[in-house]
């Protein structure tokens, strides 16, 4: 599941996966803003088959939250 | 296709080359950002070099009025009724009657004025107006549908020729609206549509960007056993086939406004002219049909020898078949020709010959549309001619053609404007105009747009060769002929027309340029053919001068040339 995130960040935000650790944010990638977080969830909710809640999509900043969320959620595949 | 997947496609797909850009900007009064991947996506996977840009949130009168001289080759509108006013959906039925009327009078005047700016645009693309995701449980007819009835009227009446509406409903009813919009989003961020939405959306109007380009299709080929009849003729015999009526009809329709209806079939050639010619149940027509290769060989290259015989781009075929393994064939051997294979569910074929009908979009339908299963008959008549006849200065000789000039003649302004944008072979710049920038062009005195219609013994093409002088400046800017009239030396004689017209207007010389394409290759060298002297080349794109006093005309006797007005 890890890798599958990471590379949806990657291709999102045009960065190299390698790039990507737990403590990657908005804080230090520079394309993740408001409109294109919005791009990342829908490239998770497609890739997962999950649908986000809207306090979840507003609690997933940050890629170890982002897993945090795909975890607790059961219907989430690996 | 997942969001993920167009948008790492998209990246690969972009070009570097800034001038060649198509650019599209998409206003709105909601948020839209994820449309600009998906348009683009769209578009350049018909390889549509497209750079999409977006207006300001909800500043769709001020944005057009920016977008006036951009060079924007086509604007889309997403103007949603549900934020004409903050929270119009809930607040609708709560207005006193006097607001009601000026939200309704608010945005009519906004319409007026966002057409004025955007009038010179080539392309404006606008949804008709829809409350569908607010109000599809309202069992009694209420103000949102009052306001959207009123206010589709007026977008319809407003409506001009380089303005196309969009149903965006039907979008919505074929996705439904629970995928469509995106309610989560639209609370917190007016974000109304999804990325489903915005996937089937472009899809739904690639067509009349696909027409705008120069790249609709042209023809329909039509497999015949088990595609156009149920049954297998050679087997079941003429008495025991049944017509795929709906379908027939549907092809039928296509060839009334100028699609080329064509067969490519592994038959006995006689025992399918005589379904055409005899078959009680047919609805097509032998007449109807303007091209047929019923024989044994392989159907690849049957779909070679009809896009050489119309003498169209191979990439401008749609072809239907009911095998797995014809269709398979075809796309791999030719991916450009678009392949569809009957459906396994016989009732849903009628519902896909409609949709692979969008794309034969065609927004200005002229007469020579109409008027094309003739002239393309007609044309066979000449290559059998041309075959017997062995010379072919005699046979040009026998043809009795006669070339009429129109200058400047506001009649065939939608016709001009079609040739530019579908004319990709005998067009040496390949610039595309809209019937509003033409119009301009007729209008202004510094520019001269010089239309031909051509015609011999066996009919009329029509007007199929246009070019357009800028006079200030010394420059043919466009030349162009349609390539069913090609291979008589019209070509020849279009240079003298030309030249004398400009000469009348006090002009010594005139420089000109090849714009290379993928498909105009057969021009390459026309402009050394008829004397330019060429003055310089970059990136395969030749420009050239011709001093009228160098210019001997070819006067090629056996072409008459008539003045139209």
């Amino acid at each position: 599941m890890e890798s599958r995130i990471k590379k949806a960040i990657s291709d999102v935000f045009n960065i190299d996966t390698n790039l990507i650790n737990n403590d990657s944010s908005p804080d230090n990638i520079e394309n993740w803003d408001s409109l294109k977080h919005m791009d990342l969830i829908v490239t998770l909710e497609e890739e997962f088959g999950i649908e986000f809640t809207d306090e979840e999509i507003v609690d997933s900043m940050s890629y170890t939250l982002i897993v945090n969320i795909l975890k607790n959620n059961n219907s989430c595949g690996s | 296709m997942k969001f993920q997947e167009i948008i790492v496609k998209n990246r690969e797909l972009e070009g570097c080359d800034n001038e060649s850009k198509y650019k599209v900007t998409i206003l709105s009064n909601i948020m839209v950002h994820q449309s600009k991947e998906i348009c683009e996506y769209f578009l350049r996977m018909e390889s549509i070099n497209a750079k999409v840009s977006l207006g300001e949130y909800d500043n769709i009168v001020q944005d057009s009025k920016k977008n006036q001289n951009q060079n924007v080759n086509a604007v889309l509108i997403f103007w949603e009724a549900c934020n004409f006013i903050n929270g119009l959906h809930y607040k609708i039925d709560s207005l006193s009657q006097l607001e009601f009327q000026n939200i309704e009078e608010k945005i009519k005047d906004e319409i007026d004025r966002v057409l004025v700016n955007l009038k010179d645009i080539p392309l404006i693309l606008i949804n008709r107006f829809s409350l569908l995701a607010f109000n599809q449980f309202s069992l009694v007819k209420n103000r949102a549908d009052q306001m959207i009835k009123n206010l589709n009227a007026y977008l319809e009446d407003a409506s001009s020729n380089n303005m196309r509406l969009i149903d965006i409903d039907k979008v919505i009813s074929r996705l439904s609206i629970q995928s469509s919009v995106d309610l989560r989003c639209y609370y917190s961020s007016k974000t109304l549509y999804s990325v489903s939405f915005y996937k089937k959306y472009f899809e739904y109007i690639r067509p009349i960007f696909l027409a705008e380009t120069g790249k609709i299709k042209k023809a329909l080929i039509f497999d015949c056993d088990n595609t156009l009849w149920k049954g297998v003729l050679g087997e079941d015999g003429f008495d025991n086939i049944w017509m795929y009526e709906e379908v027939q009809y549907l092809a039928l329709q296509l060839a009334q406004k100028g699609v080329i209806i064509g067969l490519c079939s592994k038959n006995n050639p006689q025992d399918v002219n005589n379904v055409l010619t005899s078959h009680p149940d047919m609805i097509l027509k032998d007449n109807n049909i303007i091209i047929k290769k019923v024989n044994w060989n392989d159907k690849v290259s049957n779909l070679r020898s009809i896009a050489k015989d119309l003498n169209i781009d191979i990439g401008s075929l749609v072809f239907i078949d009911d095998s797995s393994f014809e269709i398979e064939l075809v796309k791999k051997e030719l991916p450009e020709v678009s392949s569809f294979q009957v459906p396994s569910k016989e009732y849903e074929y009628g519902l896909m010959v409609r949709e692979v009908s969008n794309l034969f979009y065609n927004p200005l339908e002229t007469k020579e549309d109409i008027q094309k299963a003739k002239i393309y008959k007609d044309q066979f008549k000449r290559s059998i001619d041309k075959e017997r006849s062995g010379n072919i200065e005699s046979y040009l000789e026998s043809l009795g053609l006669v070339l009429t000039v129109y200058i400047d003649d506001l009649n065939y302004s939608s016709r001009i404007a079609q040739m530019t944008q579908k004319t990709n072979q005998f067009n040496l710049t390949t610039k595309r105009y809209s019937k509003n920038e033409i119009e301009r062009f007729i209008k202004d005195k510094c520019k001269i747009v010089i239309s031909i219609n051509v015609s011999d013994k066996y009919g009329d093409s029509g007007i199929t060769g246009l070019s357009i002088l800028d006079i200030d400046n010394y420059e043919i800017d466009t030349l162009l002929l349609s390539c069913r009239i090609l291979g008589r030396n019209i070509e020849y004689k279009f240079i003298d027309i030309i030249v004398n017209i400009a000469q009348n207007k006090g002009v010594t010389k005139l420089n000109s340029e090849y714009i290379k394409t993928t498909k105009n290759q057969q021009v390459a060298d026309f402009y050394e053919k008829c004397e330019f002297i060429k003055t310089g080349e970059v990136n395969g794109n030749s420009k050239y001068s011709l001093h009228f006093n160098n210019y001997k005309r070819k006067d090629i006797k056996y072409i008459e040339v008539k003045n139209g007005k």
